[in-house]
């Protein structure tokens, strides 16, 4: 490991690519609001890990509540909505990015009005895939019910080990399933032409994406969890579009041409640690300030990986579409999940993994049912549990888990300083 | 000149003198209150009455940067190890319950922190938690080792939250319970909750300020765990172990 400080700067050095971002983002959110203001294009509502092509390749405008979710969270604005859907009878121990959307929704607030939104685009129908959890059907229901819409939805099997082909049959049989509706509110045949395209679009950001995060198999790495948390916006909202993959050729770049000049992340990295579970989107910032103070890079993560679906293939949409959000970590059995972590705190050369155990999304705290030790005991790599939340900062107690944090890292330390 | 080691905790502030034999030399311990450097401030001019301090001081806890005075600040996990391992010198398990904390700890045989794990957002089974009931029960933290000493059986406290604890205590009166039954019940679901942090599969050695200032949650760990122990000083290992981490330095 390097331990020699390779920039004089003690600050984080901002990537370069967050204009490219920002206008990529802004360039969406007025597609959209087109559409909803003068009725252009049909709008659907997605799942973070629904038929995003499906959708794209009928002409649809796609709106993702998921990211709305996140956005509400970064944006320390969660713990004033989800008191409302909760008094609306939402408990507070489900999903956060559910009860602060909802709560926010059911205020007339929504962040988008600063990009001049009246409120959250309307929609023509609602899209959902159950492979990251069954809470995005009710989620996705309240909505169909307020506005009176036709909902459909995937429902993929939980815990999976094998990826069987009658498995992804069931899966792509539902795809097809729901191309019907989709003609019906789109006024539009389906065309397998576009769908192809789109998937291979789909496929070529996903990649591209993939490279951008193997990028930080570089010691010292160019880019961090938190910069990636920010980073993926574009392919969890635009996957399918040319859009996604233009601006990840733009970070591909940078991250390229960081590994050239030695600029790393972190401006001094002397620990690698692997991420597992959900970000905390209102302690982002003070998250990656700490870990920069402690010479530490989160360098990979669950999280960012999981929007890798490189398995993508417009020779096959169908089928490799099933596959590509069947494989997805989150709806693995534990016994393929460990595997999957173990293989990326090799990759990418970690020294500890930390898992965030958030109160309120159960399917991405992956320390609940004892993989935490099983791992350990394959990798050796010390880890850390700390509990908090994905939106809601009153699940979160900083000072103590800054503790924490200070401790494993001087753990690490002695680790280190024993070998 | 002695070497000053201070825990700044949630509840207590805790300050131990070192001498130049890295032996603990002298003691105090003031309430934290809501002013970090006030508490350290008055830890500092207790010791300066008779000693000559050198400086830095070595700092640990919640308050660890809040001190007027040059400081380095350490974590007290990794400083209260450093002093268990100090005086066992050998691999251990450690359990420390303080005021808003319950901490697991395995110390390996050098000495170096192999595991740790801490409470969740939770007081239930900390310091805070028996204050809290003390108060409801308007009985004072010391009469509660009095009380337990006339228990006849354990009463069975099912609530994990404090406020809840309390309103399970009352119904427990109505009931009839007696008063030592449910304190030696309370006890109970305090260590209770620290076994949960981890499997405990070596020596086991209790500190903090709980275990020495209620003697029966001691004489409970060992009636599971026997060989278990609880240094002299307890409450002050942390601050201890500040001074040790840089003796040297």
């Amino acid at each position: 490991m390097s331990e020699k400080p390779i920039q004089e700067k003690s600050d984080l050095v901002k990537l370069r690519s967050v204009n490219d971002l920002r206008r990529t983002m802004d360039d969406y959110f007025a597609r959209l609001k087109e559409a909803a203001e003068t009725r252009c294009r049909k709008v659907a509502w997605c799942t973070s890990v629904g038929p995003a092509e499906l959708l794209y390749s009928m002409g649809f405008e796609v709106y993702f509540p998921e990211n709305h979710g996140a956005m509400l969270g970064a944006g320390k604005n969660a713990d004033k909505y989800i008191p409302t859907a909760v008094a609306h009878g939402y408990s507070p121990d489900i999903c956060s990015y559910l009860t602060s959307d909802i709560g926010a929704f059911l205020q007339n607030e929504t962040p988008l009005q600063k990009s001049g939104f009246s409120a959250v685009p309307r929609p023509d129908i609602l899209v959902y895939n159950t492979n990251q959890c069954r809470e995005v059907e009710d989620w996705f229901r309240f909505y169909a019910r307020h506005y009176n819409v036709p909902i459909v939805g995937i429902h993929t099997p939980l815990c999976i080990s094998d990826l069987n082909s009658e498995l992804i049959k069931s899966v792509s049989d539902q795809y097809h399933r729901i191309i019907p509706e989709l003609e019906k509110v789109s006024g539009r045949k389906f065309d397998m032409d576009s769908f192809k395209e789109t998937v291979g679009l789909s496929h070529d950001g996903c990649v591209l994406w993939k490279q951008v995060l193997q990028k930080a198999k570089n010691i010292p790495s160019p880019i961090n969890f938190f910069d990636s948390a920010i980073h993926m916006g574009p392919i969890v909202v635009m996957r399918g579009t040319k859009h996604a993959v233009d601006y990840y050729k733009i970070l591909l770049a940078e991250m390229d041409e960081r590994i050239q000049n030695n600029i790393s992340a972190v401006p001094v990295e002397r620990f690698r640690i692997y991420w597992e579970g959900m970000p905390l989107w209102y302690k982002l910032s003070n998250l990656a300030k700490l870990f920069a103070k402690l010479n530490t890079c989160i360098v990979a993560s669950t999280y960012c990986n999981s929007w890798v679906f490189d398995d993508l293939s417009a020779d096959d949409p169908f089928e490799s579409s099933a596959l590509a959000y069947s494989k997805l970590f989150i709806v693995r059995s534990d016994t393929v999940k460990e595997t999957v972590l173990e293989q990326l705190m090799q990759e990418f050369t970690v020294h500890g993994i930390i898992y965030h155990e958030s109160k309120t999304c159960a399917r991405n705290s992956n320390n609940r049912f004892g993989l935490q030790n099983r791992l350990f005991k394959r990798t050796g790599l010390p880890y850390l549990e700390i509990n908090g939340d994905l939106n809601d900062p009153r699940c979160y107690s900083e000072e103590q888990s800054i503790i924490a944090i200070e401790t494993f890292i001087d753990q690490l330390s002695g680790n280190l300083t024993s070998r | 000149m002695y070497r000053l080691g201070i825990d700044l905790g949630s509840s207590y502030t805790k300050g131990v003198l070192v001498d130049e034999n890295n032996r603990m030399a002298a003691f105090h311990c003031v309430k934290s209150g809501y002013n970090f450097n006030n508490a350290s401030s008055k830890i500092i001019a207790h010791f300066k009455e008779n000693f000559e301090i050198a400086e830095p001081i070595y700092t640990c806890g919640y308050g660890r940067e809040q001190i007027q005075v040059p400081f380095v600040s350490n974590s007290e996990l990794i400083a209260l190890s450093r002093a268990v391992y100090e005086i066992y010198k050998c691999s251990c398990s450690i359990i420390d319950i303080g005021g808003q904390d319950t901490k697991f700890i395995r110390v390996n045989a050098l000495g170096q922190v192999e595991k740790f794990k801490m409470n969740r957002k939770c007081a239930a089974g900390t310091g805070s938690f028996l204050e809290e009931i003390a108060f409801r029960l308007d009985v004072t933290p010391n009469e509660f080792t009095e009380f337990a000493k006339e228990a006849t059986h354990e009463v069975k406290i099912n609530s994990f939250c404090t406020v809840f604890a309390i309103s399970e205590i009352i119904g427990m009166i109505k009931n009839g319970a007696t008063l030592p039954n449910i304190i030696l019940g309370i006890y109970n679901s305090i260590i209770l909750r620290s076994f949960e942090l981890s499997l405990i599969e070596d020596h086991l050695v209790i500190t903090g300020g709980l275990p020495a200032m209620h003697p029966t949650i001691l004489n409970l760990f060992k009636q599971r765990y026997p060989d278990s122990d609880c240094p002299e000083h307890s409450q002050f290992l942390a601050a201890y172990g500040c001074v040790l981490l840089n003796s040297g330095k």
